[in-house]
């Protein structure tokens, strides 16, 4: 599923998150609107570039690496706590568009045991309300409230979703 | 990707293959023998009872060449035993077994019978008498949700009350769902679910929820898992012991 060549892989690495420079980087001005890059500069940059500027470290000894990642405001304490206190409530999706694929990215540079906590719960509570949801497909094509909560799923969830219908729909 | 079909077996999938069930039909026309690739099938004799392929049975049945004797269990007797078992308290956490194995055939001597153009060897889950009248009547087959709701849109006028089996069939499908809703709760990214007795159209069902579910629980706990391999493979080279044996169990893709 998640090739290289997969547009959803593609478009989960092109999520923007928060990238702090520790140097002055004239050259990397046209990431900034053509003003330089000073440091403590925080810009928010596509993954795949901020993961690539936070790892590299220039030439010469004893310098620091070129910029810090921060963790994403979709994946920061406000949402964690809401998703604690309930996940079904939460819209995943004005957070990211693909938030499991940009919480798996990111858990993968930073080791945050609360953060996989949070996560593993929210998936598997929300993964069994898309189950219910998905099984009755009349009150979803009808709207009567329910389609609230789908209107908050990440595209992972919506593809899911889409997985478990055609099978209840060829049942009597 | 490129295909927009879910993994697994869709439900049509599911139906096809029932089809290849055997099922007891009583001929109101002489028919010689036939060869097919999956084997020959017995000449019709009216009004002797005959094995069938279902959908060759299907066939006849539309021509009005043939009647369809249901199997024991797809009467209402043999459907509310098995819901009185889903539903009992003391059965609550299982599903109802399914059709006992034949006694094992043992191993053959000489190759003659063996894949042998006159013989058909059914392998499981198709047993060879789970839906003929030889079935038994307090278990259900495999495919019974397909047979079942095969059997009563193409041949209801062979069923003493097609309703009632037709109303069974549905409540055994809700109480089966729910208990296999259940289970899912306990899904983790190593869990299991035990699905026993569970049908052919239920798992192709569920397949796609439970593949989806904990494939996507897996990704989330790889860097813990990662660590945790790490820790140990360090455990192992300090000496401590750690376990002896790789786990490879959670590389499984579903």
């Amino acid at each position: 599923m998640s090739s290289y060549y997969t547009p959803s892989s593609i478009l989960t690495d092109a999520q923007k998150t928060p990238l702090t420079f520790d140097l002055l980087l004239p050259h990397l001005s046209p990431l900034n609107n053509s003003t330089p890059i000073t440091p403590g500069t925080r810009l928010d940059l596509p993954l795949w570039l901020a993961e690539m500027l936070a790892v590299s470290k220039p030439a010469g000894p004893g310098s620091a690496s070129l910029a810090t990642l921060d963790m994403p405001a979709a994946l920061g304490g406000k949402v964690m706590n809401a998703l604690r206190a309930d996940p079904k409530s939460v819209d995943v999706r004005a957070q990211a568009q693909w938030f499991y694929g940009l919480g798996e990215r990111m858990l993968e540079l930073f080791e945050e045991e609360e953060v996989v906590e949070v996560l593993t719960e929210t998936f598997k509570a929300r993964a069994l309300e898309i189950a219910d949801k998905a099984q009755n497909t009349r009150t979803v094509q009808q709207g009567d409230g329910s389609s609230d909560f789908m209107n908050t799923l990440d595209e992972d969830e919506r593809q899911r979703k889409y997985s478990e219908q055609p099978t209840m729909a060829a049942i009597p | 990707m490129a295909l927009p079909l879910p993994p697994g077996l869709t439900a049509s999938e599911v139906g096809f293959l029932c089809e290849m069930e055997l099922v007891t039909v009583i001929p109101r026309q002489r028919l010689e023998g036939l060869e097919l690739l999956g084997g020959p099938t017995q000449p019709l004799n009216p009004p002797f009872p005959t094995p069938l392929p279902l959908w060759l049975a299907l066939l006849l049945k539309k021509q009005k060449r043939a009647n369809i004797n249901p199997p024991a269990w797809l009467s209402v007797d043999g459907l509310s035993h098995i819901h009185d078992f889903e539903t009992d308290t003391r059965t609550a956490e299982v599903f109802s077994p399914s059709q006992a194995l034949p006694p094992p055939a043992g191993v053959r001597h000489g190759y003659e019978d063996y894949l042998s153009s006159d013989v058909i060897d059914f392998a499981p889950p198709f047993l060879a008498n789970s839906s003929t009248t030889g079935a038994q009547a307090d278990a259900l087959p495999y495919h019974w949700l397909e047979v079942g709701h095969l059997l009563l849109t193409h041949a209801a006028d062979d069923f003493d009350d097609p309703e009632g089996v037709r109303r069974l069939l549905r409540d055994l499908r809700e109480v089966r769902m729910s208990k296999l809703r259940k289970g899912f709760k306990v899904l983790d990214a190593g869990a299991g679910v035990k699905l026993n007795g569970v049908g052919g159209m239920e798992i192709a069902e569920v397949r796609g929820f439970v593949g989806g579910m904990v494939d996507g629980l897996r990704k989330i706990n790889r860097s813990r898992e990662e660590s945790r391999r790490e820790r140990e493979a360090e455990d192992r080279e300090n000496g401590l012991g750690g376990s002896s044996y790789q786990d490879d169990e959670d590389d499984m893709q579903l």
